[in-house]
């Protein structure tokens, strides 16, 4: 126990602990709202929208968490009625939700129940079909025995198919039934808590190696409890946690399913009912497999835990130990997820540690592997291997710990990592002061894993929105729009008279036809094909006619403000920069705040922690030169965000959209009607990136100044995070609209010159902010 | 070249750390004596101009160091007693680093910090990272980055903490060897290091300077201020109630006991060949 109390009293390791619990609770929670509670919660194609200046149908959806409710009342209807009988039902009431929402008929109940009874419907063909399902496993064997190419039962493939057969026959007659199964395919979906349970077992295995980092490894060793009983002690450790991580972990996931689709009502009914479990040939129940998966999570948890602490332990330094560790793991979880199933090499894939974190795997799907010609079976080997190779390892991990000694290893990795260090220091000699401060924040602060990070993330965001389009004069008009686009002269308006007068033609044309029609000139379908095309102008003539209204009203604006007029394609404009796309802007400005402050916030705490600052002080340039190189730094990391987020939300304009008005003043946009300074539409982009480069830049002296007053990093990440992002998560996440002057989020997206409107309190509280920050920079480094 | 310091006196609140001291320093080695909290690293920081002073003045050749400003620290050099480094560093790095910040020319700088590794005994295990050195190695970089751009006023706060007695020779006999054209500014507690290379020794006590003055002087001044005598275990408590006690040790089967100060006992015998500077630092800053 006092080992535990050891390891769990520390701080950070409970922080840490406890960070992983919530965000397994929060993240289940949000990926269940991503996947719609397992509904498909698009109606049919309705109305269209343009998006990248291409058409695709809209669609409607419908409030997933209503729907669910819907779904769990058609549960209830259906009740204990026969499969047959229920699939009948539900089919007759899709085809008329069907028709209802084709018409425009159906109400937003009928649309939930939609959604609700288009589940149904999947669920009960998987039940009525899995009988049928089962007679073809049998009638394969039966078949490929008898009369196929593949009948040679001493092949592989023989083996296999009769294997197969032979294992799902005990299945023969299961009865299963319709019920909320959402609970059971969440948990076994949602991967990360996989991954969390790893960590924490990772957490645990590093904090076995805390004696050794804090020098205590020689006197451990030599106390009489040091060796035999502490490895036993730090084993039975690693079980309990296994068992109150996967209860915790899991356990969460299982009460956060259950409350959300709808309780445990089912977990009596057999297995194959939920069709995730359909592939698993064993006579269990819902809640016996749930039992068995929990048991054999945390035995595999165990092995986990275990074999993370031998890889650890393994290595005497433990920088290195990590290192090779990691390498292990990484070549690992390239085998599991990168080897293809067919390889001849997929021992290796299944056999493999990630087999026992990703555990749900075995259960999900069916699968025998070639070995010498005989198949064998992943999951029932795995689990057989399970108790022996959680006894091997635990009998390593105690080996290893009392026979390793703190002093005796010859250490190879430390004289690779020399040499590695001598050629990193050839380059590091070249280095001036920017180019250390560089090196301090990008590479002893870990900044690259952020940066890198950000890159991932950035490159996930999405930076285009889709503008709808209400009816098909306006999709006219944007297409007269484009075609129109250019400076608005008198041969702007002779080019839409032409249109006019073609639309016109048509009209006439149709009159002439009808005319004729009545004279008996003409049939009934060519009649039909001139009405169709004077309808079709008839829709155009008004798109025109708004294009229209709009060019005469920007030569007037442009009389008024004493700027060119230009029609311009707005799409693009709108797509990235509208309002519409404002919860885009904030999201990149978030995600750029959020890493300049994490790279920046270790900027001068760093040498606080490191205990460096006097010295750095009574050195010639270790004051003003180097709060010099500190806001350089700051500017070239805000140039570094700002090209990887901003840098994609450019690409994202210039790839997805042709725009060609470069020249034409901002005014004739829209959005941009009221921008008070004369301004092509190239000078606008090129102020609002600079002034997102300076906004971040100011967010980065900022940091600089809140990071001179931490003595260590972490506290620095915490009170930068603090300052920068409380108040803007608070403001755009939250609607607290009294944080809005402080989110910084605002300025950074530089939001005032995307919308004349959002006002500039927040701009000149950064700017304030940042010369505050600026003062502060400078008593930290000037003064004494 | 001349260090002056006129009047220097530095408060922290209500408590005074160093109450107006006066003293110049000329070129040569200067070791300093204190207990803690005598104000040796209050007036090295100073000195640094790592704190703010509350009255007086230093001066270098005659102009207030706060004026010559970094021209000053040009020709600093600064051993903290704090072992501070980023351990993630290697000690090669470290001190191109530091010559940077020194505003060493890069050519200039390889040279230095080839010799001065090859000094400090750290040219085998130049390119390991700081974190995984030993105390005394931290220790003879951190000296090894005082010394870097040749420096003419160079403090050291406990340079030799922490070193084996070789290597303790090996660098009071390096900082001995650049006395010459320098001033330098030696704090230790271990005081045979300030015995054989001080030039003059600054003893402090309570933020105030009781005394500078070769060592061979100091010692001089102590002759008939030590006394060795027997006494039993009992007899030892009474001694250390009553007089300045230095060593305790065995002689002939007995416990004999070296006392220090102006009233000794009246029995015991004077040992005027065997003074050291303990019994000066006794005699002086003894409580």
């Amino acid at each position: 126990m006092r080992e535990l109390g050891r390891i769990v009293r520390n701080r950070r390791f409970a922080l840490a602990l406890a960070l992983i619990l919530l965000a397994n609770g929060v993240l289940f929670v949000r990926e269940q709202r991503d996947r719609d509670y397992g509904l498909d919660c698009e109606l049919p194609a309705g109305s269209y929208v343009v998006f990248d200046g291409s058409f695709e149908p809209a669609r409607e959806t419908v409030d997933p968490a209503a729907a669910y409710g819907r779904y769990l009342d058609w549960l209830d209807r259906l009740g204990d009625m026969p499969l047959a009988e229920a699939a009948a039902l539900l089919a007759e009431e899709r085809e008329a939700l069907t028709r209802k929402i084709g018409g425009d008929a159906a109400t937003d109940s009928e649309k939930l129940d939609y959604a609700a009874v288009g589940r149904l419907l999947d669920q009960t063909d998987y039940l009525t079909g899995y009988g049928g399902w089962l007679d073809g496993v049998r009638k394969s064997r039966d078949d490929l025995l008898t009369f196929s190419i593949f009948n040679d039962p001493d092949s592989f493939s023989g083996r296999n198919i009769i294997k197969t057969a032979e294992e799902f026959e005990k299945l023969e007659g299961v009865e299963l039934t319709l019920g909320a199964d959402g609970a059971v395919e969440a948990v076994l979906s949602f991967r990360l808590t996989d991954y969390f349970l790893a960590a924490v077992l990772l957490l645990f295995a590093l904090s076995f190696l805390e004696e050794r980092k804090a020098g205590l490894w020689s006197v451990v060793h030599a106390a009489p409890d040091g060796r035999l009983q502490l490895a036993v002690r730090r084993a039975a450790i690693l079980l309990g946690v296994s068992a109150g991580g996967v209860a915790l972990l899991y356990g969460t996931d299982l009460a956060i399913g259950f409350s959300l689709y709808g309780g445990a009502d089912g977990l009596g009914r057999a297995a194959q009912s939920a069709e995730v479990l359909g592939r698993l040939p064993e006579l269990w129940t819902v809640g016996g497999f749930l039992g068995r998966f929990l048991l054999l999570r945390t035995a595999a948890a165990f092995f986990t835990g275990l074999l993370l602490w031998l890889l650890l332990a393994a290595v005497d330094n433990v920088k290195y130990a990590v290192v090779a560790a990691a390498g292990v793991l990484a070549a690992e979880y390239g085998l599991y997820t990168f080897l293809p199933v067919q390889s001849s090499f997929n021992v290796l894939k299944y056999f493999n540690l990630f087999t026992y974190v990703s555990l749900s795997d075995l259960y999900t799907n069916y699968l025998n592997i070639d070995l010498l010609g005989f198949p064998l079976g992943i999951r029932s080997i795995s689990q057989l291997a399970l108790i022996p190779l959680c006894l091997a390892s635990a009998a390593a991990c105690i080996f290893v710990q009392c026979r390793k000694k703190p002093a005796a290893g010859r250490d190879r990795l430390g004289r690779a990592a020399y040499r590695i260090n001598r050629a990193a220091d050839r380059l590091l000699r070249r280095l001036r002061l920017l180019g250390m401060e560089l090196y301090k924040t990008l590479w002893l602060q870990k900044g690259v894993v952020i940066a890198a990070l950000l890159v991932y993330t950035a490159a996930g965001l999405t930076y285009v929105v889709k503008i709808p389009v209400a009816s098909a004069e306006e999709q006219t008009a944007r297409e007269y729009t484009a075609r129109f686009a250019g400076e608005i002269t008198d041969g702007t308006f002779a080019r839409m008279d032409g249109e006019e007068a073609e639309l016109d033609a048509k009209t006439a044309a149709y009159e002439e036809a009808k005319a004729a029609y009545e004279r008996g000139e003409t049939d009934l379908s060519s009649l039909d094909g001139c009405a169709r095309e004077a309808s079709a102008a008839e829709t155009r003539r008004k798109g025109l006619a708004a294009v229209r209204a709009r060019a005469e009203e920007l030569r007037t604006l442009g009389a008024e403000k004493s700027f060119t007029p230009w029609l311009i394609d707005e799409i693009p404009f709108e797509s990235v920069y509208g309002s519409q796309a404002e919860g885009n802007q904030l999201r990149a400005a978030a995600a750029a705040v959020l890493a300049l402050t994490l790279l920046l916030a270790g900027g001068a705490a760093y040498e606080r922690q490191s205990g460096v600052v006097l010295l750095l002080r009574s050195t010639a340039r270790g004051r003003g030169a180097l709060l010099l190189r500190k806001l350089l730094l700051a500017a070239a990391m805000a140039g570094l965000v700002w090209a990887v987020v901003y840098g994609m939300e450019l690409y994202a304009l210039l790839t997805g959209f042709s725009v060609s008005a470069w020249r034409a003043p901002v005014q004739n946009l829209s959005m941009l009607a009221g921008f008070p300074a004369p301004c092509s539409v190239a000078g606008w982009l090129a102020a609002l990136y600079a002034g997102r480069w300076f906004a971040l830049f100011c967010g980065g002296v900022i940091v600089l100044a809140v990071s001179g007053l931490a003595r260590r990093v972490e506290a620095a990440c915490i009170a930068c995070g603090g300052v920068m992002l409380l108040p803007s998560l608070l403001y755009a996440y939250l609607g607290v609209e009294a944080f809005r002057p402080l989110a910084c989020i605002r300025p950074v997206a530089a939001m005032p010159l995307l919308n004349a409107a959002g006002g500039g309190a927040a701009e000149w509280l950064l700017c304030c902010a940042a010369l505050a920050g600026l003062a502060v920079c400078a008593a930290c480094f000037l003064n004494t | 070249m001349r260090l002056e310091l006129r009047g220097l006196t530095k408060t922290y609140g209500g408590l005074t750390a160093l109450d107006h001291v006066n003293i110049t320093f000329t070129e040569g080695i200067y070791g300093i004596l204190g207990a803690n909290g005598a104000g040796k690293s209050t007036m090295m920081n100073l000195l640094t101009d790592n704190i703010p002073r509350t009255e007086g003045q230093i001066l270098f050749d005659g102009v207030d160091i706060l004026r010559w400003g970094k021209d000053f620290r040009r020709v600093l050099g600064y051993m903290p007693q704090q072992q501070g480094y980023y351990e993630h560093m290697t000690a090669q790095t470290f001190l191109y680093y530091m010559a940077d910040l020194k505003a060493i020319p890069k050519k200039r700088a390889e040279r230095q910090i080839d010799r001065l590794l090859a000094v400090t005994g750290l040219s085998d295990v130049r390119h390991k990272k700081l974190g995984g050195y030993s105390g005394g190695m931290k220790q003879r970089v951190l000296l090894a980055q005082a010394l870097l751009g040749n420096p003419r006023v160079v403090i050291l706060d406990e340079p030799t903490a922490g070193l084996d007695p070789r290597e303790r020779i090996r660098i009071r006999n390096f900082i001995s060897s650049l006395s010459r054209g320098r001033i330098i500014l030696l704090a230790t507690h271990i005081v045979s290091d300030i015995e054989s290379i001080s030039d003059r020794i600054l003893m402090m006590k309570k933020g105030r300077v009781v005394g500078v003055d070769t060592p061979a002087n100091l010692i001089d001044s102590v002759a008939d201020k030590v006394k060795e005598l027997p006494c039993g275990s009992v007899g030892l408590e009474r001694m250390q109630r009553w007089y300045r006690v230095g060593n305790v040790f065995q002689r002939n089967g007995e416990t004999w006991v070296r006392v220090v100060g102006d009233q000794l006992p009246v029995e015991g015998e004077y040992v005027p060949d065997h003074l050291t500077l303990e019994d000066v630092y006794l005699y002086y800053l003894g409580e």
